[in-house]
Formats: structure tokens, sequence, C-alpha cells
């Protein structure tokens, strides 16, 4: 591994520790100001916090995407790049299907285990299709990315 | 497309991983080059020519 992406995967542990850090922080101060009789909108701080942790988090996966693709030599770019196309576009497809399927009547009587928290609420079903369509363009992705460099060897 | 690559490496005697240094690309990627499944870009071919001091034409073929 060369030093730049060895420097590029550091800083990426090293903002995740340190996001943790600012966020375990930011329970104690909450928590102490509580505990001092400060009245605090616990479910706005919540949700503030949160937001701002999420943007954090997102905002810097892609800067380390970027900083990583610009690491890699063109083979590896444009495997990626495959990867992305293909394997996404594909995941998106096998997704595009159980959307459709789920407006087919009885589709409303499928019973699915809640997962989050235990939740059956509509943001809670929201999150498990967002989920689930991630969780198939990256499984796409990932055999497609795969594939490129097998067919490559 | 057709290349040379692994004809001109071994006369210099040059393991994948010395290629791969002199391009600054990845082993895989000249492994990838040598087998002819993946055709570089033009800036990448312009780099091999240099390395091996040849014009792109004697070093890939159609």
């Amino acid at each position: 591994m060369t030093t730049a992406k060895r420097n590029i995967l550091l800083g990426g542990l090293g903002a995740v520790v340190g996001l943790l850090a600012v966020s375990f922080l930011g329970g104690i101060v909450v928590g102490y100001l509580e505990a001092s009789g400060v009245r605090i909108d616990l479910r706005a701080s919540a949700f503030w916090i949160i937001l701002l942790v999420a943007i954090a988090v997102m905002a810097g996966s892609l800067v380390i995407g970027a900083l990583w693709m610009r690491s890699i030599d063109e083979a590896a770019r444009e495997a990626h790049k495959a990867a992305w196309f293909w394997g996404g576009s594909g995941g998106m497809a096998a997704g595009g299907v159980l959307m459709i399927l789920s407006a087919l009547p009885g589709a409303e009587t499928i019973a699915l285990t809640p997962w989050l928290m235990g939740r059956t609420d509509p943001a809670a079903w929201m999150a498990t299709g967002a989920f689930a369509l991630m969780t198939l363009m990256l499984i796409g992705y990932g055999v497609v990315w795969a594939w490129w460099w097998l067919t490559r060897r | 497309m057709n290349n040379h690559l692994k004809a001109l490496r071994a006369e210099r005697d040059w393991s994948q991983a010395v290629l791969a240094e002199h391009l600054g690309v990845s082993r895989q990627t000249v492994n990838a080059l040598e087998t002819g499944r993946y055709d570089p870009s033009l800036p990448l071919a312009f780099r091999i020519a240099k390395v091996f001091g040849q014009p792109i034409e004697a070093i890939f073929t159609e």
C-alpha cells in the first residue's frame, strides 16, 4: 500500500474516531446540563446533533472517496466506474422490481419483521426501503468490481 | 488491441512490479495491460512509450 493510500485510510479512521469523541463529549455536556437543572429539549438536541453528525459522516465519506480515487491508478478507477455504473444500476434495478411488486394488490398483507428498534412507523419503513436499496446497490458494486479485476488477471 | 509489453519488459529483465513503478501504476494494472484485457489511456500509453523509448505504434497494434 502506498503512503498516500495509507494516509487517506488513517485520516478517515482519525475522522471517525474524532467524530465519535465529539459525539461522546456532546452527550456528556447535554447530560451535565440536564443534571444541573438546565431545561433542554432532548428531542430537538438529538435531532440537530444527529443531523450534523450524519452530514459530517456523508461529506467526509465523499471527501475520502475523492482522495482515494485520486490516489489509485487509471485501471483501478475504471474498475470503480464500472462497478458504480453496472453494479449500482443492477442493484437499483433489483430494488425497482421489489418497489413495483410492493404496489400490487395484496402486498399490504406481507408481514415484515421490524428491525429498527422494533419500530413500525412510516419513517422506519422508509429507512428499511432506503437501506434495502443501498444494500442491493452495494452488493452489485462489489460483484462487478470483483468481476472487473478477475476478468483482467 | 495487442501490445508487446511483456516482450519489452522481458528484454530489460524487469518484473511487473518494476515496470509498474516506472509507470506509476499498480502491478495488477501492468498485468491487465500485458494480457491485453485493459487498453491504457492516451497519457498512460505515452508514458509507456517514453519508458521503453519507442513510439506508441511500435508497442501497440490493432
